[in-house]
């Protein structure tokens, strides 16, 4: 009687860890960023407040994504952040995919990429919890996010105008306008940022929703 | 992986014109309802068959995903509309939330042609973007030869189940929510209102669902923004959609708390319209000819004028309240939709009118006129003026009214009551505060021989609002029946010449003779008739908006009555101006009146729909716009047709 006692409580425990909503955080904008800590591709530990006295910029990405496929074939996102690297920015790629989902990469696989790719950042995060992406908010790849060197965030949103819709599939990054690149050089100054907020457009973040 | 390698191939051999394709993860196809190849107007359909686990998205996806993108190409003289997106579902991925579609949808395009064009083939690029876990663009260029075709019965049962209607709603911004309240009868297990902005809603977060009272409903969106000014969405009541749409005050909608203070405002406004100005000016005259030294007589005469006003303002929401509960139809100004109403107010203010020029002291009448020893301690005669001043002003405060009383009337009676004893504390507001501070009295002039100037002056705006009324009378019957009414107004301009010149038997005789003749004249009014209207517009009717838009016909409705002046200010700058006129023609707007100078169950239930009880109201629609748009209360030409553009 009394195990079947406690097996109803573990059963009815369970089932509301189950059913609890898991909600994506939305920090404040010209407020401190949310600190986290999280392992890079090279299985050190990175601190948020490592970086403080240096403007960090946050990208959310998934390669297998077609929106972020794009971005990066035709080198529009390495192009951000060569420019963001010479000027002294810290550039983190997180990758929140869970294990066995779209995007979700080995230690190994995430340096081939950054190497095949060209790309620059100061360090891809294997964030494979998803705990770093709901501290953010983030919700698509790419996600970006500007942190001012106070450690104040500046913006959240979209890498750049193309936005939603089957055009960005034929649009030219070009005649875009890049709302990271553009305002590289406020967020150094440490000035308001004429643009803080738009709306991410992308895949899904491939967060552990099982 | 090799899932993404497989729909690549296929992506490539969808390019070659087909119908229907394989895309990848969905089989596409183009179809019609067209039936015979000479009709002007039809709907296309792209038909997507998604596997299972797969789904596209709505014009809003959510957190993520992206809409559809249609490019069409059709001979010149065919225009396809925008598409008309069926109601979503939610798809979750949390903690993300997605909307859009699964399994076999269809996305209906209406396509208008003219006569002149050969109906041939119609073509289509269609690129979306279809996701299970993972999202895949793919696309398929889809053909249909119109000239032989066969109409597809599943597009007009899509077509069928569109989120066509429109639900009233009532809408705020409490705390971190966006509270939408809404009725219907039908019994539904889930809800959820699908928003179009894409930057205000937690989506992730579960729409709390309350049952306010029976048939009534409040859901609440999770905001992230409250800065919400406007939106619009799909309200999806277990899958059945309707459209929402709405315009949120600063601060959200109108509290009860707002509907009370703007009641004590307007109330106050009152005093200074031009039917009831020289009524309540006759009654400060009154406590001017009281002297400044009585203070006690002056608290207590305008304690009973308070008294007055207030239980007048409660007799009528009592009225209205039994009139609502009995399942009448009824609207503020309601009261003028009745010839008779009309005929006695006109009666009323011509009646006030002469007892003004003449000397007449009517001690025992509804107006105290004050500078008489007899009336000094007629508490009667204050309490009644009271009554007076609220009946008289009940044609002024008609349109003026509306917002606050339109807002008492869709309340519950709780709410009701507040509102109107509100409207009735601001009307009363400056005898009220006489009666705090009678001292403040000696700030007004001294009583002398101005009063019977001034009081002989206002009999003119007291004649003005009986011209309006014997015109707003005229409307609703006939020009036999004006004649009627002016004759009674004729007896009863005599029998107040009698009293105030005639003394003993005289008097009554004469006072007889004219109320014989009266009833005489009475016995003959007319029924009302039918109302003519302006010979360009059409009548309204409760199929109308429907039958337009089934046609395809553009059209502005103006919910107008004689009664109502903001209408009649709205006609005269801006509906009956030849520019306007000249507009309406030119783009082919049907113009349409619902006249509700006499009562109509129809229009009032017509004006139900856009969630009003009051006039002026218009309506516009044109081809393509979803819903038809509720234009300004108060218009001009500019502003009327820049809304129509």
């Amino acid at each position: 009687m009394k195990r079947i006692l406690n097996l109803s409580m573990l059963i009815m425990i369970s089932s509301s860890l189950i059913s609890a909503e898991i909600i994506l955080q939305n920090p404040n904008l010209d407020e401190q960023a949310p600190f986290f800590s999280g392992i890079n591709s090279y299985g050190e530990k990175i601190n948020l407040s490592d970086f403080i006295g240096q403007p960090v910029i946050l990208e959310w990405t998934n390669h297998e994504c077609p929106y972020v496929a794009k971005h990066y074939s035709e080198s529009n996102m390495q192009d951000v952040q060569k420019i963001a690297q010479d000027e002294g920015f810290v550039w983190l790629s997180i990758i929140s995919s869970t294990p066995g989902d779209q995007g979700h990469v080995d230690k190994a696989t995430a340096n081939a990429l950054t190497k095949s790719r060209n790309a620059y950042p100061t360090h891809v995060l294997l964030d494979e919890s998803g705990e770093i992406g709901m501290k953010y908010g983030a919700k698509t790849t790419p996600h970006m996010y500007m942190i001012d060197s106070n450690g104040i965030l500046k913006y959240k949103g979209a890498i750049d105008d193309v936005g939603r819709g089957m055009k960005f599939f034929s649009a030219s990054f070009k005649d875009a306008v890049n709302y990271v690149a553009t305002q590289l050089d406020d967020l150094k100054n440490n000035k308001q940022l004429p643009i803080s907020s738009t709306v991410a457009y992308g895949c899904s973040v491939k967060y552990n929703y099982d | 992986m090799k899932n993404i390698l497989l729909s690549c191939t296929l992506l490539l051999s969808s390019l070659i014109l087909a119908n229907p394709v394989e895309t990848g993860h969905a089989k596409a196809s183009l179809i019609t309802n067209l039936q015979s190849l000479d009709q002007e107007s039809f709907y296309v359909g792209v038909r997507l068959e998604m596997q299972d686990g797969w789904h596209t998205y709505w014009e809003n996806p959510g957190d993520s995903g992206s809409p559809f993108e249609a490019k069409w190409s059709t001979d010149p003289g065919v225009i396809v509309e925008n598409v008309q997106w069926p109601t979503p579902v939610t798809i979750p991925y949390p903690p993300l939330m997605t909307f859009g579609y699964e399994g076999d949808i269809v996305f209906p395009f209406q396509i208008f042609r003219s006569q002149e064009t050969n109906l041939d083939a119609i073509s289509v690029d269609f690129d979306f973007l279809i996701c299970a876990d993972i999202c895949i663009p793919e696309t398929a260029s889809l053909s249909l030869d119109l000239t032989s075709i066969s109409p597809e019965k599943i597009l007009d049962s899509q077509i069928e189940v569109l989120p066509k209607k429109f639900i009233p709603t009532k809408s705020s911004v409490e705390g971190d929510n966006l509270v939408v309240s809404f009725e219907t009868n039908k019994s539904f297990l889930n809800a959820y209102l699908f928003p179009r902005q894409d930057n205000y809603f937690t989506y992730s977060q579960t729409q709390k669902l309350e049952e306010v009272s029976d048939g009534s409903y409040k859901i609440l969106i999770p905001l992230i923004d409250n800065d919400l000014e406007s939106f619009s969405g799909i309200l999806s009541l277990d899958g059945e959609g309707f459209q929402v749409e709405e315009q949120l005050l600063s601060g959200g909608g109108m509290s009860l708390w707002q509907a009370i203070l703007f009641a004590l405002i307007g109330g106050l406004i009152l005093n200074l319209m031009p039917c009831v100005f020289p009524v309540i000016s006759l009654k400060v005259l009154s406590f001017v000819s009281m002297g400044g030294d009585d203070h006690a007589k002056i608290r207590n005469h305008a304690l009973v004028f308070v008294g007055g006003v207030m239980s007048t303002f409660l007799s009528i929401a009592s009225a209205l309240m039994i009139l609502r509960s009995s399942g009448a139809m009824i609207g503020w100004g309601y009261q003028l939709q009745s010839p008779v109403v009309v005929g006695i107010l006109t009666l009323i203010m011509l009646g006030i009118g002469l007892i003004l020029l003449t000397n007449i002291n009517l001690a025992s009448s509804l107006t105290t006129l004050g500078n008489d020893a007899q009336s000094r301690n007629d508490y009667s005669g204050s309490f009644f003026t009271g009554v007076l001043a609220v009946v008289v002003a009940s044609p002024c405060t008609a349109p003026f009214m509306g917002a606050a009383v339109g807002y008492a009337l869709l309340q519950p009676s709780f709410a009701t009551l507040p509102i109107f004893l509100s409207l009735g504390l601001g009307f009363a507001g400056p005898y009220l505060i006489l009666a705090v501070k009678p001292e403040w009295i000696s700030a007004l002039p001294k009583p002398g021989a101005w009063m019977e100037t001034l009081k002989q002056f206002f009999a003119f705006p007291m004649i003005a609002t009986a011209l309006w009324l014997m015109w707003v009378f005229m409307v609703q019957t006939s020009g036999d029946a004006l004649i009627q009414l002016l004759i009674l107004g004729l007896c009863l301009g005599a029998a107040i010449w009698m009293i105030a010149t005639f003394v003993g038997r005289w008097k009554w005789i004469g006072l007889v003779g004219t109320v014989m003749l009266s009833l005489q004249v009475f016995n003959n009014l007319p029924s009302p008739s039918e109302l003519q209207t302006d010979t360009y517009a059409t009548n309204w009717s409760t199929t109308i908006e429907k039958d337009l838009q089934a046609n395809n016909q553009a059209y502005l409705i103006n919910f107008t009555a004689a009664w109502c002046i903001t209408c009649q200010t709205n006609d005269k700058a801006a509906l009956a101006r030849p520019r306007v006129k000249e507009f309406l023609s030119d783009k082919n707007i049907q113009y349409i009146k619902a006249d509700w100078t006499n009562r109509n169950e129809d229009i009032a239930f017509g004006l139900a729909k856009y969630n009003r009880t009051g006039i002026p109201l218009y309506i516009f629609w044109k081809p393509g716009m979803n819903e038809s748009k509720i234009l300004p209360a108060v218009l001009t030409e500019d502003l009327l047709i820049r809304n129509m553009q």
